[in-house]
């Protein structure tokens, strides 16, 4: 038992209370700080293993961009005295086997999955290493990846804009 | 060290805002008062509940913040490497920000950047 | 070879450290050391930064400011925070207490951690990562999150709309800051605080990037500012309108962690912005000037860093209390019509000009 995994041990502990909490939290906005936890969490295991920069790109994507926005949505829809109403037990039973089953489909593909080691030499990954692979255009590069997620990232703008005004268009 | 330095920041600022709130609710004088745990907006009685209907505005450029805030992430390595790579990493931004450059204009050209 | 390198000073410290005790008990002890030091400039940050402000703007004003406590009123923000912790922390009825509680916590860790990693001097530098920029606009990115909860669990209207006002303009404005820092990185070639450092040795990248580096200077300002909820862009605590934004609420102590946030961001995009355009605590050095070079190599490297930062607070206050606030339409029209494209457009002219060796 070395520091490193005690302290998976304690943030798996954590996140699983964490994300317990926040699919049975009755008021939405405690759910979503709940979620941020959680968040944290997987931040700190990328940390763990010395992955410093998407530990970043986890705190800058999803507590400063997704968070933000599901909890722009919150504020938008819901107000404070409001709670979550119960679903009906039937409901509830179909969630719980459906999610047992979905994790244990997880569990064992995991378990099967032989795991490739890193093939990075040298003592620490830098963001100069990262930028190399990600804008070379040889065998291993990621170059195309790269150019296609600009083009991901066009498609759920206008997929957003389309949405959000649809309505404007249909009433004038 | 650097990690471990993380998690001792993380501990500071709590120890700070606790600490200084233990302090304020030991030396705090308590009064209870009915009127006092009313909402402060301008001296009479509160109307309805604080909850509005804001404007989908809002939301939207939540939605194009998160898109651009995804963007820099992907420029963050483009810019340690752009002086040692030259131009390939250049034509490969180009690119890159022509596409994103057309889902700007396409928000602009949609109204989808007005405040109305 | 320097007289103020701390380098040597936070060696022998540890080596002093380490002749005495286990290495367990020397990393603690050095962590205690680093966290009690932060703790007490925070602190002392916020006070003089508070001061700063209403002496500012009294000169501004043409009037005298705080005078009474203490000589030229020094003593005033120290005798207000005592006073705020002898005020009684008020919560309406229908507010949601764990996350009335948790919102101040949220915004002091996102200050924080972001502090941490500020480089005061040549070997003072307590969190010096490879992805240093990203790092502190990670953690910065937090603090919205802290502001959004604070002005939804108060159940106040007024904290409501300005916890929304705030949240919109914040995220807007953090992408241009992060974009206009990225700018210079493309010259810097590193994310990491000491490596920028270090390549301005030849000269500070505000005067050698060209034109690039100056609009990118100017839009780091206004986004800057923008960011952290300052004047002309402080529509979300617009007195005359909202009262006191997302933090209506607040009281005693909690709202001094509030205030205590926004001015040490304030004073942390300014260090920002000195490290990165300005050479952080690198003196002012002129091509081949020798003699000029040396004299400025006397000046110790914390006082160029105090003083650059404290020059670009001045800036910030400055623009406070000489242009009017604008409205929320003009605030977003100004981040997506001209700030973003400006600046997507300034960093391929900056990469065009690097990858043309046009820089100095």
């Amino acid at each position: 038992m070395n520091a490193l995994t005690i302290i998976f041990y304690i943030m798996a502990v954590l996140m699983v209370v964490f994300s317990i909490m926040a699919v049975t939290s009755r008021k939405l906005l405690r759910a979503a700080i709940y979620l941020l936890f959680v968040l944290i969490g997987v931040a700190v295991f990328y940390l763990a293993v010395d992955y410093m920069f998407l530990a970043a790109v986890q705190v800058v994507v999803y507590m400063g961009g997704i968070l933000v926005l599901i909890i722009f949505s919150i504020l938008l829809t819901s107000h404070l005295g409001e709670r979550l109403q119960v679903v009906k037990p039937t409901t509830m039973l179909f969630a719980a086997v459906l999610s047992l089953v979905s994790a244990g489909v997880v569990i064992s593909v995991i378990n099967g999955f032989t795991f490739i080691t890193s093939t990075f030499e040298g003592d620490k990954l830098t963001v100069a290493h990262i930028g190399q692979q990600l804008l070379s255009y040889d065998q291993f590069g990621y170059v195309l990846p790269f150019e296609v997620i600009s083009i991901l990232l066009l498609a759920a703008m206008i997929a957003a804009i389309a949405i959000a005004k649809y309505k404007h268009q249909g009433k004038s | 060290m650097d990690k471990e330095a993380l998690i001792l920041f993380f501990l500071s600022a709590i120890a700070i805002v606790g600490i200084g709130m233990l302090l304020s609710w030991l030396v705090a004088p308590k009064s209870k008062n009915i009127q006092k745990k009313e909402a402060y907006e301008c001296g009479i009685p509160t109307v309805g509940s604080s909850y509005m209907q804001f404007r989908v505005g809002y939301y939207l450029f939540a939605i194009i913040f998160l898109i651009f805030d995804v963007e820099t992430v992907f420029i963050f390595p483009w810019a340690v490497v752009m002086k040692s790579m030259g131009m390939t990493a250049f034509i490969e931004i180009i690119i890159f920000f022509g596409i994103l450059g057309l889902g700007l204009l396409y928000a602009w050209k949609k109204n989808a950047l007005r405040w109305d | 070879m320097n007289i103020y390198d701390f380098t040597g000073l936070t060696r022998s410290i540890h080596e002093g450290l380490s002749s005495s005790m286990s290495p367990l008990a020397v990393t603690v002890t050095e962590f205690v050391i680093i966290a009690f030091a932060f703790m007490i400039f925070f602190t002392i940050l916020g006070l003089v930064l508070v001061y700063a402000e209403r002496k500012i703007c009294a000169f501004f004003q043409l009037r005298l400011g705080p005078m009474r406590v203490g000589k030229w009123g020094l003593a005033q923000t120290a005798a207000d925070a005592v006073k705020l912790i002898f005020k009684e922390p008020m919560i309406t009825k229908n507010a949601d207490k764990f996350l009335f509680n948790l919102a101040p916590f949220i915004v002091i860790i996102s200050t924080f951690m972001a502090l941490g990693a500020l480089p005061f001097a040549k070997g003072l530098h307590a969190l010096d990562f490879d992805i240093g920029i990203l790092y502190i606009s990670a953690v910065s990115s937090i603090g919205v999150i802290g502001i959004l909860i604070a002005g939804w669990s108060s159940d106040n209207k007024y904290s409501l709309i300005g916890a929304m006002r705030s949240g919109a303009q914040v995220v807007s404005y953090e992408l241009s800051v992060g974009l206009s820092l990225l700018t210079i990185v493309v010259l810097a070639e590193s994310l990491q605080f000491s490596e920028i450092i270090a390549s301005q040795e030849a000269g500070w990248w505000i005067f050698r990037g060209h034109i690039p580096a100056l609009i990118a200077f100017c839009v780091f300002m206004i986004a800057g500012t923008a960011e952290t909820n300052r004047g002309p862009f402080d529509l979300a605590e617009a007195e005359s309108e909202l009262t006191a934004g997302f933090h209506t609420e607040y009281s005693g102590l909690k709202f001094a962690f509030f205030f205590l946030a926004e001015f040490v961001n304030m004073f942390i995009i300014a260090a920002i912005g000195a490290t990165v355009f300005l050479g952080g605590w690198m003196p002012f050095h002129i091509g081949h000037w020798a003699g000029f070079n040396q004299i400025m190599d006397f000046i110790p490297p914390i006082v160029w860093f105090f003083g650059k930062t404290g020059f670009l607070i001045f800036l910030m206050m400055w623009f406070k209390w000489t242009f009017p606030r604008l409205r929320i339409d003009q605030l977003l029209t100004l981040e997506w019509k001209y700030l973003l494209p400006i600046n997507l457009i300034n960093i391929l002219i900056m990469a065009f000009v690097v990858l043309m060796g046009w820089h100095f």
